[in-house]
């Protein structure tokens, strides 16, 4: 086959690619649109109207469709995936600073930590409940056993990301503070940890958005108070409105604006670190 | 002495680096799983479980005709979705990594692959329901085209749905790997076979597609590993018809039997083990990443 004639023709095949992983989300931006309360969760559209996002925040008269149970369900999964972010970030940096020595056992280490990512949720939803329920007899939380169930799962990416910053990193300073006499404590604290920030607001970002979005862990381990994928989840079984579309909207600009928070914390570090670069060269 | 000294301190160090995330691990990952297994061996009465040793929970789910067909979906479906993945998602991953000259437009176009990720997973799922539906998008567009006459019943609420949902949402994990090996081949190789003469089919199979197999692989354990563990997608988009053993596992847990859901994680698990297993056969990504 002639690979002047197969640019185009996978560049063509690259347009769909992408229109078959947005199509869905198109489509349901737009039915969130659908005129309410009598608009159902399909085309055509009756007529054009942000009721479902009124509907959304109670602003609407009540009606037979009942408002989406999300307001405390928000309020545990931020709490949530806050909790799981720092816990889990604090245990990558940790490990991963550990990993930058060699010592006997790394090679189980690190494949234990991973474990953590490859596991199904489901698995370890199960066997963490079994052990709370049947082991140790404490009663399953969002804040106790499904906190833990989260921090499994997203420490080992917190720590692989921290791996990739730290592997790139070069140790001499951090040799010339030792040599210095400063304590290894705050050579981290001085010297390491600012040059490893943008690492670190990586791994944040993988924490705080895998836990927050996180559902068959917190499925199994999180008892009776719902979080939000799991008042979501609740919605399927029912018939479902498009209240739950314009929720997703909702729940997508949010993830969107952490991105954006993150992108611009990150280039104002990038900055930073540049100037203090640009100090060094003219001193 | 001077040397040593330091040296046992920074030993000392990593240990207490390593603590905590270890304990956190040993605690909350092996011990649960180690949990699933030994429970799976446990007495189940109507509304209790107790810890006398038993193999009654094995025979009946291989005495189960559901409980079995359940494996055999879960193993159907989890092959032909990572087929799936495959096929859809290596020549998009070709024209990102490889074709795509420039270095903005391949890392853009890799981001516009991975921002779903960052959307809610169940949202992700639900999106599929007003697309399949009767009177969904696909439906309504087929028969604006005169293509068909009536709509197709069979898009949502049956194995098919499934199949389409989970690629979807599961194709992005294959395209990354295979994007990221393709995009560290050294150029001038295909140059110089070019040169001498090779066809781009010759070049795709004696260079490009085996430099590309550990991504492959890569995806291919992501992908299985997502998939073989799936519940909600299968729950949301077959109006409960797929039963995987992921949606075995829930309903048992929902009426609290607990030895049966462990008996089906422990099945799990050994499907996973053999899986990935397998996959690490094939090239040993120690020395390839």
């Amino acid at each position: 086959m002639d690979s002047k004639l197969l640019k185009p023709v996978l560049a063509v095949y690259v347009a769909a690619f992408i229109l078959f992983l947005y199509g869905p989300f198109i489509v349901l931006g737009i039915l969130s649109f659908q005129q309410g309360p009598e608009g159902g969760p399909q085309f055509p559209i009756i007529e054009w109207s942000t009721y479902w996002y009124r509907h959304l925040f109670g602003l609407t008269p009540p009606s037979r469709i009942a408002p989406l149970p999300v307001g405390e369900a928000l309020l545990r999964s931020l709490t949530l995936a806050f909790m799981t972010m720092v816990t889990a970030t604090v245990l990558g940096v940790m490990a991963a600073q550990a990993f930058r020595r060699r010592f006997k056992g790394a090679g189980i280490v690190f494949y234990l930590i991973v474990l953590g990512m490859m596991v199904p949720g489901v698995l370890t939803g199960l066997g963490t409940s079994l052990l709370a329920n049947n082991v140790v007899g404490v009663e399953r939380h969002w804040w106790t056993t499904a906190f833990v169930a989260h921090v499994v799962y997203t420490f080992p990416f917190a720590f692989l990301v921290m791996l990739a910053i730290l592997n790139r990193f070069d140790g001499s300073v951090e040799e010339a503070a030792w040599s210095l006499g400063v304590s290894p404590a705050r050579t981290f604290r001085k010297v390491t940890f600012p040059l490893i920030f943008p690492g670190v607001l990586s791994a944040m970002l993988f924490a705080f958005t895998l836990s927050f979005d996180e559902f068959p862990r917190t499925l199994f381990a999180s008892g009776r108070d719902q979080t939000l994928p799991l008042a979501i989840y609740g919605t399927f079984s029912v018939e479902i409105h498009p209240n739950i579309f314009a929720f997703g909207v909702m729940t997508t600009l949010f993830s969107f604006s952490l991105l954006a928070i993150y992108g611009i914390l990150m280039g104002l570090s990038v900055r930073r670190a540049k100037k203090i670069a640009m100090q060094e060269d003219i001193s | 002495m001077s040397t040593t000294a330091p040296s046992t301190e920074r030993n000392g160090y990593t240990s207490w680096l390593l603590a905590p995330g270890v304990f956190w691990m040993i605690l909350f990952l092996v011990a649960p799983i180690m949990m699933i297994v030994y429970v799976s061996f446990w007495t189940q009465t109507t509304f209790a479980i107790n810890s006398t040793l038993t193999l009654d929970s094995w025979k009946n789910f291989f005495s189960s005709e559901a409980y079995v067909g359940a494996l055999w979906t879960t193993l159907r479906l989890w092959l032909i979705v990572l087929a799936l993945t495959f096929i859809i998602g290596y020549p998009a991953a070709l024209f990102v990594g490889l074709l795509v000259k420039s270095k903005t437009v391949s890392t853009v176009l890799l981001v516009l692959c991975v921002i779903p990720f960052w959307t809610s997973f169940l949202i992700r799922v639900l999106a599929w329901r007003p697309m399949l539906g009767k009177e969904g998008a696909i439906n309504i567009i087929l028969q604006e085209l005169g293509l068909i006459d009536s709509p197709i019943e069979v898009l949502l609420f049956s194995e098919l749905s499934v199949i389409i949902g989970m690629t979807q949402i599961y194709v992005v994990f294959m395209v990354g790997p295979i994007a990221f090996m393709l995009g560290r081949i050294d150029r001038n190789i295909i140059e110089a076979a070019r040169d001498l003469g090779a066809g781009f089919g010759r070049i795709f199979w004696k260079i490009i597609f085996p430099l590309s197999l550990p991504g492959v692989v890569v995806g291919a354990i992501f992908v299985s590993v997502m998939v073989l563990g799936e519940f909600a997608t299968s729950g949301a988009l077959s109006g409960r018809k797929v039963n995987l053993l992921g949606n075995i596992i829930v309903t048992q847990v929902g009426s609290l039997k607990w030895a049966m859901a462990s008996v089906v994680g422990v099945i799990l698990t050994i499907l996973l083990g053999i899986v990935v297993a397998g996959f690490l056969r094939i090239v040993d990504l120690k020395s390839e990443l």
